[in-house]
């Protein structure tokens, strides 16, 4: 039986040899959906990857109380007018919670920077609690955290990111000098290491930190973005989320037919709209890839009848030397399943070439060896079911009468 | 039990309005080990016969034993396996596949044989074509061979398996005397070797190699007598 294989892989490549633009006109069908469905799943990785690691600035077990949600279709008008988060609510929220490790509070706004002649703008001031590392992901590469006597005490140090600090001292290191946010002088006491962008478009490497206690007193004001990040263990996230709407109900004064007047925000909204557009993305390559691989089924099939009908004289001579019908159909069935596996070859080394440019130009996404395994598979099982009605007729051909034809 | 027994065998084909009776009522027994010759004019019937006893084709009507068994009652597989195992046949018009070499030709039945190593394969088929002195010419293809080393890329294809049957339509017809007589020389070796051989011909001195001559005239049986050999 393996020499049979052998034996019909042979008569395929040299058949397929014989007929080359014949052959590379029915696989391209082939080759258009493997394209599809290998860059596809590669391109799903990819993102994934990259979803994952934006998903680190906002830890699994984190739960932020925010005016605003995340995700929703709740009324514009209702959540504008919502209450803005009290940051003292932190203390309280650490007391009552009993899944909270930690519980930090942090403003943003925008506002300039500047440091001798050189100037920073649109730069966003991020005020946190000292214990903010312990909520998220902050690599201090040059210098020092702040400690929790400056933000009592409303230190000015800051700490910049990597692009602030490339923006206002070009050369040189940055740490100890002073620098002016608006009318404000602070000392730098530390440089962030890079970290790359948030979901591709929003980065830390432009913000700077600066004590809680620091922002208030300098930023009087409604204005900016106030949240409450509670860590707790992130298996019990969904029990601790529960409970921490119930604290700040309590803490707000929310009569029980009263509904929330804030939002509590976690990865998972994130994730789950992040799922929809994937979804999105993989049904639409879906749909690409049957339909190519229909067309391209369909050519082959075609080919594999018109290619029976030639070789009509053959087969009979085939079955005059004791061929079997298996063995003729299994003759013409590798065929056409190696018109198609070449077919997906080529599709796959195709779509490596462009994951790479993706990978150099875009974001990582490398073809995995599971894609591959799949895209070769689902090309030969496109070939297979082409290929076998003209298999079947080839092989209940009649000897004498396929001997005779002309 | 005989080797093939045939009963009142009809082939008619129906064209149009008019049927052509290319077998029309054959009855004939053949013994293991007999070497039969078949005659007769052109049109007669002579590889209609050959292709039935081949078991390419189907009869009409009447009954086909071989081995003692209804050929009839056979299906496509064990035709297959008769067809590869039992019998070689050599055709008329050759029957070799254009694309290939005579190498690959004769290689042909063992590969369909199922039970032959690649190398061993190649090794018989080297042997065969050297018994018909084309040992010379394995990597030709038959558009690069002449009609006669055609026909000995054919008988050569027909005795790789050594099969118990050799059936040869006009073994020797495109051949010189002299290469047809090694053909002959090679037929009757194989004869001696125990296996049964049936040979169609125009040619009496090739008839005579044979022990028995079945001449045919309009699909019937004319004469059915031994040769020379064959009383002796
Ligand atoms: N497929 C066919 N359709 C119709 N008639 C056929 C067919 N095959 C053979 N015949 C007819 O059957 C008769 C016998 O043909 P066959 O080939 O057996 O003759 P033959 O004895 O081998 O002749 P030759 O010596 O020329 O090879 C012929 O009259 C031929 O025309
Ligand atoms: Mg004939």
């Amino acid at each position: 039986m393996k020499s049979f294989f052998w034996e019909n892989l042979r008569i395929a490549l040299s058949e397929l040899w014989g007929h080359k633009t014949r052959s590379i006109l029915t696989g391209t069908g082939i080759v258009i959906g493997i394209i599809a469905v290998s860059l596809m799943s590669t391109l799903i990785n990819g993102v994934d990857g990259l979803f994952e690691e934006s998903m680190k600035f906002l830890g699994r077990g984190n739960l932020y109380v925010e005016k605003w949600p995340w995700f929703g279709d709740e009324d514009w008008w209702t959540l504008r007018n919502r209450p803005r988060i009290e940051l003292d609510m932190a203390e309280k929220i650490q007391e009552r919670s009993q899944y909270a490790m930690v519980v930090a509070a942090e403003r943003g706004r925008m506002a300039n920077l500047s440091y001798k002649e050189l100037s920073a703008e649109n730069i966003y001031i991020h005020g946190v609690t000292a214990n903010y590392p312990e909520v998220s992901t902050v690599d201090v590469e040059y210098g020092r955290f702040f400690t929790e006597s400056e933000d009592r005490t409303g230190a000015q140090v800051v700490l910049l990111g990597s692009e602030v600090a490339k923006t206002l001292f070009p050369q040189g290191n940055p740490v100890d000098k002073m620098i002016f946010a608006g009318s404000k002088r602070f000392r730098v006491i530390g440089v962030l290491a890079e970290m790359g962008k948030f979901m591709g478009a929003f980065s830390n490497d432009t913000q700077v930190i600066i004590p809680l206690a620091t922002f208030n007193k300098i930023f009087h004001g409604p204005w900016g973005r106030r949240s409450i990040t509670v860590k707790v263990p992130e298996h019990l996230v969904e029990d601790a989320k529960e409970e921490l709407r119930g604290v700040v109900r309590v803490l707000r004064g929310l009569k029980p037919e009263e509904k929330d007047n804030f939002a509590i925000n976690q990865q998972n909204a994130f994730r789950q709209s992040y799922q929809g557009i994937k979804l999105a993305i993989g049904g639409t390559g879906m749909i690409i890839t049957a339909l190519s691989l229909l067309v391209g089924g369909i050519g082959i099939a075609n080919i594999m009848f018109v290619s029976v009908k030639e070789r009509t004289r053959e087969i009979g001579v085939r079955k005059a030397l004791g061929a079997t019908r298996s063995q003729i159909q299994g003759q013409f069935l590798i065929e056409a399943m190696v018109i198609t596996a070449s077919g997906g070859l080529v599709g796959l080394i195709i779509s490596t070439l462009i994951s790479m440019a993706i990978s150099k130009f875009l974001f990582p996404a490398t073809m995995s060896f599971g894609v591959a395994f799949m895209a070769i598979a689902l090309s030969a099982g496109v070939g297979l079911f082409a290929g076998l009605a003209p298999a079947r007729k080839g092989a209940k051909l009649d000897p004498i009468e396929a001997l005779r034809y002309e | 039990m005989s080797l093939i027994q045939v009963n009142d065998l009809y082939k008619i084909y129906q064209m149009g309005n008019t049927e052509v009776r290319a077998l029309d009522g054959v009855s004939v027994t053949i013994e293991q080990n007999e070497y039969v010759s078949i005659m007769g004019p052109s049109g007669s019937g002579k590889s209609t016969l050959m292709n039935l006893l081949g078991c390419l084709d189907t009869p009409t009507s009447g009954e086909f034993f071989m081995d003692g068994i209804n050929v009839a009652t056979m299906g496509d597989d064990e035709l297959a396996h008769i067809r590869n195992k039992k019998i070689g046949f050599v055709f008329q018009t050759f029957n070799l596949l254009p694309k290939s070499t005579s190498l690959r030709n004769v290689e042909l039945p063992l590969i369909y044989n199922g039970e032959i190593k690649a190398h061993e394969r190649r090794d018989m088929a080297i042997k065969a074509l050297t018994r018909v002195n084309l040992g010379d010419r394995v990597s030709h293809k038959p558009n690069e061979l002449s009609g006669g080393q055609r026909q000995r890329v054919a008988v050569a294809r027909a005795l790789v398996n050594n099969p118990a049957i050799i059936l040869a339509d006009e073994p020797t017809g495109n051949l010189d005397s002299k290469t047809g007589e090694e053909i002959m020389v090679l037929f009757d070796e194989l004869h001696k070797q125990g296996n049964t051989i049936i040979l169609v011909t125009h040619e009496e001195h090739i008839a005579a190699h044979a022990s028995r001559v079945v001449r045919l005239l309009d699909g019937k049986i004319a004469v059915d007598e031994a040769t020379n050999r064959g009383k002796k």
